[in-house]
């Protein structure tokens, strides 16, 4: 699947990184998002913010990723998949024990 | 969002505080610094400072990629974003970090063609966009963000772009932890340890500060409830005898890292013999640089750079701050001639900074009043 990627400078991923408020990106900040399309040829999936904002991101240190998967995004870059450790799918409840 | 709205439950978070406050002995006071900027932010926007006992401080502590840049360095890039035909880029809250003249806003509003990006991927874009331009990143962050700049560099090399350059200002964690514990000055019973740096080098590297140090860290989340569950945890640790690196952060940091980032990052890097770090001074191994393989990408082998010394500004106690020695509002300028607006020392200038965190969300608390 190669869909059309749109460029991570699209005017969404702006909010990410506004001076006028706080860069998420100086700011050690990484944002949860879910895949919703794959181009496994250059590395990269689209993924989407709980409120819809879209970007591209570099998946190469989280890989083979899959569509749904839950990535933690840190500056355009897949940081970790997020459940995927020692705790997947546990609730907070089970967390805070 | 899974692991997000839950993180925030105001009920378990009660809980939590609850049992904080039934392991403080009495008479006790425990220091705790959070390591990373990111959690000062969290602990201010969410006020977690005032769910705690009075007996519990949080120590603000060095992790705010943006405040430990040194003046000089912003000087440094400033003579490479004033050359023609540059095209210079790096993330938003850089753009207003003070050099000792001005800050690359006023340099754009000067006519330098200076950009933000939101990541080292969009730098890279501009290059491809603009063949007959040469394109330069200012990279900063620490081990969170360092593996987003090596996979761009190995993608520009991949693609054949030879007009993309970085300057490389990243930094790591380790260094400035082990300078603050050998600091006289400082007396703290247990850290929180970066979550996201974390996800990347893993919790083996801080297993030095209870081994040679005697201080628990327990590695820990960005939403209130994984704080407070930190707090909690290093809190039981004390209580009963043990100092030990504890994981609350389980769901994305592992022991051992990311295997991928860090082998990435040890292709396209090499640790500087020292870096100066704002407030800090020179420390040791404590900075990326951009290794042999990748000098054809090293904007300070592409450009001249000044590479002078700028002491910081005397009314600026930044370095303090950092250190934890200080808290913002007892710095001489908070709030009066340094603001977010018109900052004066880092520490306003980002959001993670402490002194920016504290006067945005916690300036108006009553107890803070003897602010002038």
């Amino acid at each position: 699947m190669s869909p059309n990627l749109p460029p991570s400078s699209s005017p969404d991923t702006h909010r990410h990184c506004d001076p006028e408020h706080r860069c998420v990106t100086c700011g050690d900040v990484a944002v949860p998002m879910r895949v919703l399309a794959l181009d496994d040829r250059r590395g990269l999936a689209l993924c989407a913010t709980d409120t819809d904002q879209r970007e591209t991101v570099e998946t190469a240190l989280v890989a083979p990723v899959a569509i749904g998967d839950e990535l933690l995004v840190h500056a355009g870059t897949a940081i970790a998949m997020i459940g995927d450790r020692k705790t997947p799918g546990r609730e907070a409840e089970e967390v805070l024990r | 969002m899974r692991f997000v709205d839950e993180f925030r439950d105001a009920q378990l978070g009660r809980a939590v505080a609850a049992e904080i406050l039934s392991r403080v002995e009495p008479g006790r006071r425990y220091k705790v610094m959070e390591v990373c900027g990111g959690h000062t932010h969290s602990i201010y926007k969410y006020g977690i400072a005032d769910l705690l006992p009075d007996e519990v401080e949080l120590v603000h502590g060095p992790g705010c990629p943006v405040c430990v840049i040194p003046m000089g360095r912003v000087d440094d890039g400033m003579a490479i974003a004033r050359r023609d035909g540059v095209i210079f880029t790096c993330f938003g809250d850089m753009m207003r970090v003070p050099g000792s003249e001005r800050t690359f806003t006023d340099a754009k509003a000067e006519g330098a063609d200076i950009r933000m990006v939101y990541s080292p991927l969009d730098a890279l874009r501009i290059a491809k966009s603009n063949p007959d331009r040469e394109v330069v990143f200012f990279a900063i962050g620490f081990e969170t963000t360092a593996p987003s700049t090596a996979l761009t560099l190995k993608r520009a090399r991949a693609e054949g772009v030879e007009n993309f350059f970085c300057m490389c200002n990243h930094v790591t964690i380790v260094p400035p932890l082990r300078a603050l514990l050998e600091s006289p000055d400082l007396r703290l019973d247990g850290f929180i340890g970066p979550g996201h740096v974390s996800t990347i080098v893993g919790t083996r590297p801080f297993e030095f500060i209870p081994a040679d140090y005697r201080r628990p860290l327990v590695t820990a989340g960005f939403e209130p409830l994984d704080i407070l569950q930190a707090i909690q945890m290093i809190l039981r640790q004390l209580a009963e005898g043990r100092c030990e690196v504890e994981n609350q952060y389980g769901r994305v940091v592992a022991r051992e890292g990311n295997a991928v980032a860090l082998q990435v990052m040890s292709e396209v890097f090499e640790l500087r013999p020292h870096f100066e770090w704002r407030g800090l001074g020179f420390i040791s191994q404590s900075a990326l640089k951009l290794s042999d393989d990748y000098a054809d990408f090293d904007a300070e082998l592409r450009y001249e750079v000044p590479g002078v010394r700028v002491a910081d500004p005397k009314a600026c106690q930044c370095g303090e701050v950092l250190k934890g020695v200080i808290k913002p509002w007892e710095c001489k300028v908070f709030g009066t001639a340094c603001t977010p607006e018109h900052a004066i020392g880092t520490c306003m200038v980002s959001p993670e900074g402490a002194c920016a965190a504290y006067y945005n969300y916690g300036r108006y608390a009553p107890e803070k009043e003897l602010v002038s």
